[in-house]
């Protein structure tokens, strides 16, 4: 049973980070009803690029490469937006969804490249502080990236809720020419879109590099497919849907790490993936349907 | 010489696969299993030669019908959901399929060695083709057989009462529903054809490389199957030819002296050519264009 909490609980506070990238997905599909693939690859180019800031100034704080994390993510994500959307008709999504499979091979080949293929060490916080109960503990640093993420989500609440560009986001994903008639720019806003996300997706890259302690190029394809999970699960253009489905699936991925092993884990995520399909397609929370 | 006719074996199995998304594609439904229905093909089709001991044909058909069986099972619940949901189902599909072989293990003892799918090391000797004697240029040409064939069987189908169907319920499933057309059974005959072409496709594969293993059944490959319709467009079979010849022989083969650099080149390349091609290679202004050259001034007047 203590093994049981303490799996869950870990997993949990990883599953953060899985929330993150399930509103990077989701909010990607909201405004845009497109699907960035290459999401999950620019999240982890963002957080290579944060490490970058150790190479130029040695002995950096862990809080700078972060914070270069973020900032790259958004560089990253308006560069996504910028080959994969912005020049290819409306019409036509099968090209858009194309061309973010070839930035995500793209993005995966400069990491490859420029590290030679080896896994890079990554900066940590309170990776020494263990909060303990008896012997149930929490790891410092999981917590960290839970209340990092956190905070994160309450930001990009906030900007929706709070701020013009918000409501012209809200806008555009609820009825796109109707807000392009009240004078709404939808290019500039899909863009936006696409800029918050990746800042987002850099904090999250960050975050798991911290959490792991190393960063690899192969963290691309699972960190993909596990945040598309997430996004069905929750609810596709769903942001509470996201949150609670990505502390599900990492807190439901532990335990069976626990219990059945790491290369069968994989497997049961699949398989719950499958019985939302069947019983719940719309996943925890579907947005009801809009007019088009 | 045997270099090309690998090369051709190569593409040649590539274009089963790129065909086999082509008709899904067609019905407007975005399929990232067709990995997984080549994995399952491969497997079966290998495990059939190997240690039942069948000839080539029958274990083949005996995929084909495996990997249709298996798309036609998961097109029922993964096409409940539409459009972007179903890109991220099927995905998740053909990783579990992947995770399957992964812990995948079946072995039987056969005159002192073991054969048999092992988990992560994958499936060894699956010795067909040399066993019996074939060359390169035969194997080569077997597998052009079905690629012509199953090529022929999607152009006849374009000209035939059920690709109007399939291109209908692709443009607007509204609109197609409203005459009167059943879109789930379209939609799930077109998931099972292309499970078949899929399966068919792995099944040749299985006994052209001689070793399969779970790692190459991966997304990469589920987003090999996409691109080459997406790329070649879908106005005609012989767009996805068209770019598995660009990708496997030009992108893959031709870039090889530009060494690292050429994995780099190779995304740019697909951003770039949805960029300036966002309806594929062979878009219907191109294939009038061809048509004119082949029919001569007459034609076009």
């Amino acid at each position: 049973m203590l093994d049981f909490l303490q799996s869950a609980s870990d997993g949990i506070l990883f599953g953060a980070t899985y929330a993150l990238i399930g509103i990077g997905f989701t909010l990607v599909f909201g405004v845009m009803h497109k699907l960035n693939l290459a999401y999950a690859a620019a999240s982890v180019g963002g957080a290579y690029c944060g490490l970058l800031i150790v190479k130029v100034a040695a002995g950096a704080p862990a809080f700078a490469v972060f914070f270069g994390a973020f900032l790259a993510g958004g560089v990253l994500g308006y560069l996504v937006y910028l080959t994969c959307f912005h020049f290819i008709p409306v019409s036509n999504p099968l090209a858009a969804l194309m061309a973010t499979v070839g930035m995500l091979l793209l993005i995966d080949e400069i990491i490859v490249h420029e590290t030679d293929g080896v896994p890079l060490n990554y900066p940590a916080m309170f990776d020494d502080v263990m909060l303990r109960v008896g012997e149930f503990t929490l790891r410092g640093d999981l917590l960290m990236v839970f209340v990092v993420s956190m905070v994160c989500m309450a930001g990009l609440l906030a900007l929706l809720y709070k701020t013009r560009l918000g409501l012209a986001t809200r806008a555009v994903s609820q009825q796109a020419v109707a807000a392009q008639l009240c004078g709404i720019r939808v290019g500039r806003v899909n863009a936006m879109t696409f800029v918050v996300t990746g800042l987002l997706g850099g904090i999250a890259g960050a975050m798991i590099g911290a959490s792991v302690g190393t960063l690899s190029p192969l963290l691309t394809t699972p960190l993909t497919i596990k945040g598309l999970i997430v996004t069905v699960i929750g609810g596709l253009g769903s942001i509470p849907g996201a949150i609670i489905a990505g502390l599900l699936v990492g807190g439901f991925e532990s335990v069976l790490q626990q219990f059945r092993g790491v290369t069968e884990r994989d497997l049961y995520v699949m398989l719950l993936l499958f019985v939302f399909l069947v019983f719940r397609p719309g996943g925890l929370f579907a947005p009801k349907g809009g007019r088009d | 010489m045997d270099f090309y006719f690998g090369l051709a074996q190569i593409i040649g199995v590539h274009t089963l696969l790129g065909l086999s998304a082509y008709i899904v594609l067609l019905t407007g439904q975005v399929s990232l299993a067709q990995a997984g229905f080549f994995a399952v093909g491969a497997y079966v089709a290998g495990m059939l030669t190997v240690l039942a001991g069948w000839a080539i044909l029958p274990a083949l058909a005996v995929s084909s019908l495996f990997g249709g069986a298996v798309a036609c099972a998961v097109g029922f619940p993964a096409l409940r959901v539409k459009g972007l949901m179903l890109v991220i189902a099927t995905l998740a599909f053909g990783e579990a399929v992947r995770l399957f072989f992964f812990n995948f293990d079946y072995q039987v003892a056969k005159g002192g060695v073991k054969l048999g799918p092992v988990g992560g090391e994958g499936f060894r000797q699956i010795r067909y083709f040399p066993e019996h004697g074939w060359t390169t240029m035969e194997v080569m040409l077997f597998i052009w057989g079905f690629v012509i064939l199953a090529m022929a069987l999607l152009w006849w189908f374009d000209r035939s009462r059920y690709g109007a169907v399939l291109r209908a319920v692709g443009e607007d499933e509204l609109a197609a529903q409203s005459v009167g057309i059943n879109l789930t059974a379209v939609k799930v005959s077109a998931m099972t054809v292309g499970g078949m072409i899929a399966g068919l496709g792995g099944g040749i594969y299985a006994h052209y490389t001689t070793h399969i293993e779970h790692a190459s059944f991966g997304i990469l490959l589920a987003t090999f199957a996409l691109a080459y319709p997406i790329l070649g467009g879908l106005e005609s079979v012989f767009g996805t030819v068209v770019a598995v010849v660009f990708v496997q022989g030009l992108l893959v083969e031709g870039l090889r002296f530009l060494g690292d650099w050429r994995n780099l080149l190779f995304g740019a390349l697909i951003v770039l050519a949805m960029n300036v091609r966002p309806k594929g290679f062979l878009d219907a202004p191109a294939l009038l264009w061809i048509g004119r050259i082949f029919r001569g001034r007459r034609g076009a007047a």
